[in-house]
């Protein structure tokens, strides 16, 4: 087993709020291999984008700091460095496209000056090489007469076209791992499969590994090698694409799956998770799941679930996979499982209303 | 079955202004051009296409809020044009809309009671404000929320019940046909199952009619019964959903079908055989 290229151990990324610590990252652990696709997925609220900033060590401060944990790339700890001296990673070895491809752009530079500057500010080019670059940067995202986009500012273009010129700045200094932060929520359906498929081709031609944020299954399923299921602030699975979507394992994975509409679904009701992600000051004491879990049993609430290893690379986090748990009950069949969302589904329990105070940017 | 539409649209066309220099002549801007489809009552006609193909103008003038350039929409066999003054806003209040965003398209300074309540005083629903609470209360209850919150403010809800907010309002005027302009595209995935599973109890409920206006093709498989494909302001293809997913005729309706990043093939037998 070779060294990955990133590895993540027990990050843990807290913030101050009125309301108490939020500890929006917590314990999280994982890793990339070069040239690989990690796709890290869950809902709103799980602490997936906090994951990706805290990695590039940019989470706001002074309200958020990074509590412990440590995040080894290519073998040393991005948490020794200074600020400096991570100023030399980020973007360079260490490069990160974000959702709002209009609101990462600099309005009033042109694209031109934004991409050059990408470049010399690590001098990895001089200005004259970054310009000729920077042309053949956008003809390989697939921009079309590039010379003239780079005299453009960013409201010229669309969606679909910043987002390109943003993974062309990202790519700039060849980075050895781009951090892809819902790449293409903003998008429309078809621009979505075309920036997906660019993304899969430059990933081939250079060998750089992702970290893909997304909710969307669908995406995972086309572009991940590994998947690393997040819920409150935790990794909760982690296994390879193929093997996780043909038997998820954890409760919540199993009911992210299963409350997809798809057509074969019509005329019946989708199955649901009852509730909302809990408030990230306030995570539930033991299994941060249990209450939403339609597997729960006493111990769910009473002791957190370790982090087990029930396949050499299928990871877990819940008592039914655990031996050490003496009282588990047996893990319900994926078929089992379905079966008991989907009634779930039918009687629709009332919410109550709860305050509401994380409000995704 | 003769029994007329609810809706119907006959060559209907949008085009808008560009801004144009005195001496210039005028340009327009061509958003929806010779749309033509019938809507059944209480069933599901489906819009798709990309942004920018017309389909939210083509729900805008269907809820009477934009004048149509030409053409003609006949509500219960009816055009709108020969309804005027207070037939015309009587009818708004049998159709209603449920918007993308539930974080801009609910008022931030009135709490769920004024939201709700609103629209039965102006159009005259309920003899007082006892009776209109008691029915704010029973539709916060048909959308699965509690009567506390009638006192809170938007801002205090998550996404989804936001969302089941905005579907409270709509229903308030007890409306026959809603506009969905993607309802659930802002939500996540758990909760968008909670929205669509309520949408269409709503619809067995009380016979709603929809017109669904998305560019996700798998809730559109999920839950409408007919599909128009919008590109560029006109329909290129239209047919029952099966129809549309199966045999698609037209390359625009492939490439969109092609688009939809979709789950490994294994776990779709999975689903399909663990639901009989």
């Amino acid at each position: 087993m070779n060294t990955p290229l990133l590895q993540v151990e027990n990050l843990r990324t807290y913030f101050h709020t009125p309301y108490g610590i939020a500890r929006a990252v917590d314990g999280v652990s994982f890793s990339v291999q070069a040239g690989q696709t990690l796709a890290i997925v869950g809902e709103s609220g799980c602490g997936k984008s906090m994951t990706a900033l805290s990695l590039l060590q940019l989470v706001p401060e002074p309200a958020g700091y990074i509590e412990g944990g440590r995040i080894l790339f290519e073998g040393k700890d991005l948490l020794d460095r200074t600020w400096n001296q991570m100023r030399q990673v980020r973007g360079r070895d260490l490069a990160m496209i974000f959702q709002e491809p209009m609101t990462s752009l600099n309005p009033v530079f042109t694209l031109g000056t934004q991409l050059v500057e990408a470049m010399t500010v690590h001098g990895t080019a001089t200005r004259m090489e970054a310009e000729k670059r920077a042309v053949t940067l956008l003809e390989r995202v697939k921009l079309p007469q590039p010379q003239q986009v780079l005299r453009q500012y960013p409201h010229e273009l669309s969606g679909g076209m910043r987002q390109r010129v943003m993974i062309a700045m990202a790519l700039a200094n060849r980075p050895k791992l781009l951090l892809a932060d819902e790449p293409t929520t903003a998008l429309d359906v078809t621009v979505q499969a075309q920036i997906l498929d660019l993304l899969r081709e430059l990933q081939q031609e250079t060998g750089m590994a992702v970290l893909l944020i997304t909710h969307d299954l669908g995406i995972v399923a086309r572009m991940a090698d590994q998947v690393a299921v997040m819920y409150a602030g935790q990794v909760v699975e982690n296994a390879p694409t193929k093997q996780l979507f043909r038997n998820p394992q954890h409760p919540y994975t199993r009911g992210l799956f299963a409350s997809l509409p798809t057509r074969s679904q019509r005329g019946r009701d989708l199955a649901t998770l009852e509730g909302t992600v809990p408030q990230s000051t306030n995570w539930p004491a033991a299994c941060r799941f249990e209450p939403r879990c339609p597997a729960r049993w006493q111990t769910c609430a009473e002791i957190a679930p370790k982090f087990l290893t029930t396949k050499p690379d299928h990871l877990l986090r819940c008592h039914l996979y655990d031996p050490d748990i003496p009282d588990r009950p047996q893990a319900p069949s994926l078929q089992e499982a379905m079966k008991t969302l989907e009634s779930a589904g039918r009687t629709v329990a009332p919410i109550a209303a709860v305050p509401n105070s994380e409000v995704q940017p | 079955m003769t029994e007329t539409p609810l809706l119907e649209v006959r060559n209907l066309s949008k085009r808008f202004p560009l801004r144009h220099g005195l001496f210039q002549p005028r340009a327009w801007k061509t958003a929806v051009e010779e749309v033509s489809f019938v809507v059944p009552r209480g069933s599901t006609l489906a819009l798709v296409g990309e942004s920018g193909s017309g389909k939210s103008t083509v729900g805008l003038m269907l809820l009477d809020l934009l004048a149509p350039t030409s053409g003609e929409i006949l509500y219960e066999g009816k055009p709108f044009r020969e309804r005027q003054g207070a037939v015309r806003r009587a009818l708004r209040r049998e159709m209603q809309v449920v918007f993308q965003d539930p974080y801009a398209s609910l008022n931030a300074r009135m709490n769920v009671r004024e939201t709700l309540t609103e629209g039965m005083i102006v159009h005259k629903i309920g003899a007082n404000a006892a009776e209109r609470e008691e029915r704010a209360v029973r539709l916060l209850q048909q959308v699965s929320l509690s009567a506390e919150a009638l006192e809170r403010y938007p801002h205090e809800f998550s996404g989804g019940q936001r969302q089941r907010i905005a579907i409270a309002r709509a229903l308030s005027v007890e409306p026959k046909f809603i506009v969905l302009d993607e309802p659930t595209s802002a939500l996540d995935v758990s909760v968008q199952s909670q929205v669509l599973n309520l949408l269409r109890q709503l619809q067995r409920d009380f016979g709603l009619t929809y017109l669904f206006v998305t560019h996700n093709l798998d809730v559109v498989g999920y839950l409408a019964d007919s599909v128009c494909v919008m590109e560029k302001g006109k329909i290129v293809e239209r047919g029952a959903v099966d129809e549309i997913f199966d045999d698609p005729k037209e390359a625009y309706t492939r490439r969109l079908l092609e688009a939809i990043p979709s789950l490994d093939p294994t776990m779709q037998e999975l689903l399909d055989q663990t639901r009989p």
